[in-house]
């Protein structure tokens, strides 16, 4: 080969520098437009501190999170437009009652009360960083799992309405929409009357003992029997 | 052996090769984690994160233990002087090995920063920086003394003291998570396309001359070709990593054209082996050593140069990113590009440190094809999987469970690869440690010498 030891030391001192060099004034750049592009000004202590909760149980272990970490669990950057305050805490405070269903498993790490709204916070933070759009089950290009969720309640009856603002597709699923935690709800016609399906919803224990269905004291009366008749007209 | 203190190397090699088996058996439990239903009870108390945080934890241990025992084998060798202190070497090992069982434990108790790879707690992170900048005094200080400056030492000191600083990104607690990706890929990403990619490049340069014969100056021109190019493609190729985590839109570009290149000196790699190989100026006496250096640069370029690049543009990287085919890429990538690399160094460094020139070769030549087959099946199981994810998740817009379900299959097909996997590697583990001598008839088949493919 005619290349002489010279300019192989050049190559190498000339290719590595010019890279080096690139990647520096990037990083510095990087570091100017992260503030912008991670809204910077609403990182607020609880976010660090919901931060910290992450590092603290290790959950990045499990979840991926900007698309890194264990493979294992759900990507978490989006996680607060998915499910929401509500969804969130239900997993994280009794992950054996959601996931009873589900043929993997989260521990139940006992978090405190702090510890769960910290970590909402920050996984609020995270859902707003600017990632490109990524990831595309997530995309602002897809109608959102909420509209989603509404087109397939909305114009049926008020029930439906109630059934999506009360948060029930948490945990249930009708006509493929929603969550795996509960059962899904096509067919209860057959299950129950009116009286015991409002009442089951109001007081889950009442009518079944072993039924892992938390009680909805904010549901009112009137709301349940809506959505009672909502649901018992899906055949 | 010329130099008694290349010895110390042993006890590196030796504790490198039981974490190998530990980390093998620990993934395969986590590949039963992905298709079994395990019961919530034993799930609170050894979840798949704090496995998975074993399993990568031991990889990163057992890799540098071998690079750093390859270090100290190589080093009177190439600087024709002992080592500076062996006590330190055996001290520094044996702080290290403390370590590393300390943060094992450690992470069965919850002990650990939550950083993926870099779980270990801050206390333990001090403490192996005083091992590594012991270690680097040692080395330093050995080729001081010795005043026999080559390009391999040089390579390969730039290469320690490389990875040793940028380990410290690593350490501090970012209030930013944008950041704190940021800085994570400068210890992963310029570890195993940089720092390390220098270390094994040292190595294998030693190694290459002194089985082929090649002239030094031969191998030191192709060795610099090899890094300028590794580093320049390597370090605005982490850029890669910077697509999605809320970093300005250039990087896109940046990593894109940097990282399409970064197959080019494992290429050249590969080329300038094979060149070597047949150029080479003595017997193929140890065909087993012969056979990992070919094959392991082969498999770095299948596993970190192909792979890598099959998802590294960002229009597929877009659907890829975070899916089980980076689990694909991990496993093919770490195991061609710095596994095999070891192991060479091992078959060529611990016959020779027990007093054996030759040994029989039909164990170790049994343990590599089954790994190397075992662990392209498993690349591809983990491959298949990762693309129905890419699919079902990220196109179709299926539930994460939803589209796991589909996969569960080949995470079951993975296992019973890890299975064939793990037999190999006990056999190449007892092989390494104890080599058989060569009987009469072997030594004569070892003599018709012909170049391995």
């Amino acid at each position: 080969m005619a290349l002489s030891r010279k300019s192989a030391i050049w190559i190498c001192l000339v290719g590595t520098l010019s890279s080096l060099v690139l990647f520096l004034i990037l990083t510095v750049d990087t570091h100017r437009q992260v503030k912008v592009l991670t809204k910077a000004q609403n990182l607020s202590e609880e976010v660090v501190q919901g931060k910290r909760v992450w590092q603290k149980y290790n959950c990045n272990d499990c979840h991926t999170i900007l698309g890194f970490g264990g493979y294992y669990a759900p990507d978490m950057t989006k996680v607060y437009k998915r499910i929401g305050t509500v969804g969130i805490q239900e997993r994280l405070k009794k992950p054996e009652v959601v996931l009873a269903r589900s043929w993997r498993k989260m521990p139940q790490q006992n978090l405190g009360d702090d510890e769960v709204k910290h970590l909402v916070t920050f996984f609020k933070w995270v859902s707003e960083i600017d990632t490109h759009d990524w990831p595309p089950q997530d995309s602002n290009k897809l109608p959102s799992s909420s509209i989603r969720r509404m087109i397939a309640t909305v114009g049926i009856s008020p029930g439906g309405a109630l059934f999506k603002e009360k948060g029930c597709f948490g945990c249930h699923k009708i006509g493929g929409i929603g969550s795996d935690a509960g059962p899904a709800l096509e067919g209860l016609g057959g299950k129950y009357n009116p009286e015991t399906l409002a009442r089951y919803i109001r007081t889950p224990a009442a009518v079944n003992p072993k039924s892992t269905m938390p009680q909805q004291p904010e549901v009112s009366p009137s709301d349940a029997e809506q959505i009672t008749s909502f649901l018992l007209g899906i055949k | 052996m010329e130099f008694k203190s290349q010895k110390v190397a042993y006890p590196y090699f030796g504790l490198a090769l039981l974490l190998f088996v530990l980390q093998v058996l620990l993934g395969l439990w986590l590949a039963i984690n992905y298709f079994v239903t395990l019961p919530q009870g034993l799930v609170d108390v050894f979840p798949f994160s704090t496995a998975r945080a074993m399993h990568t934890n031991l990889l990163v241990l057992w890799l540098l233990l071998g690079f750093m025992g390859g270090t100290y084998y190589l080093l009177p060798d190439e600087t024709k002087s002992e080592i500076y202190s062996t006590k330190l070497a055996y001290l520094i090992f044996v702080v290290l090995a403390l370590t590393g069982v300390a943060a094992l434990v450690g992470f069965l108790f919850g002990w650990n920063q939550g950083k993926p790879l870099l779980e270990i707690p801050t206390a333990l992170d001090l403490v192996v920086v005083v091992g590594a900048l012991l270690f680097l005094f040692n080395v330093a200080m050995t080729m001081i003394k010795a005043k026999r400056w080559t390009a391999i030492q040089g390579t390969l000191l730039a290469g320690l003291v490389f990875l040793a600083v940028l380990y410290l990104f690593g350490i501090p607690f970012y209030r930013n998570l944008t950041i704190d990706w940021y800085y994570w890929w400068w210890v992963i990403h310029l570890w195993v396309e940089g720092a390390w990619e220098m270390i094994t490049a040292a190595i294998f340069a030693w190694v290459l001359m002194k089985i082929t014969g090649v002239e030094r100056g031969v191998v030191e021109k192709w060795l610099y070709v090899e890094i300028g190019l590794f580093l320049f493609t390597g370090i605005a190729g982490t850029g890669h990593h910077y697509y999605w985590l809320g970093a300005p839109r250039y990087w896109l570009w940046i990593g894109g054209i940097f990282s399409a290149l970064e197959p080019l000196p494992i290429l050249l790699m590969v080329i300038d082996t094979m060149r070597h190989v047949k150029e080479r100026k003595l017997p193929i006496t140890r065909r087993l050593v012969w056979t990992y250096a070919v094959g392991g640069v082969f498999f770095h370029l299948l596993g970190a140069g192909l792979w890598g690049f099959a998802h590294t543009l960002p229009q597929i990287n877009y659907y890829t990113h975070g899916s089980q085919v980076t689990v694909s890429h991990g496993h093919l990538a770490f195991f061609g590009a710095y596994a095999m690399l070891n192991l060479m160094v091992f078959y060529y460094a611990m016959p020779k440190l027990r007093g054996l020139e030759e040994h029989a070769e039909g164990r170790g030549k049994f343990g590599f094809w089954t790994m190397v087959s075992a662990m392209f099946c498993l690349g591809l199981s983990f491959g298949i999987a990762g693309v129905l994810q890419a699919y079902l998740e990220r196109v179709l817009g299926f539930g994460y469970m939803a589209a796991q379900e589909q996969m569960r299959l080949w995470f079951a097909v993975a296992f019973f690869c890890g299975l064939g996997f793990l037999v190999g590697v006990l056999v190449t583990v007892y092989d390494l440690f104890f080599p058989k001598p060569v009987t009469e008839k072997v030594s004569g088949k070892a003599a018709v010498a012909r170049v391995v493919s």
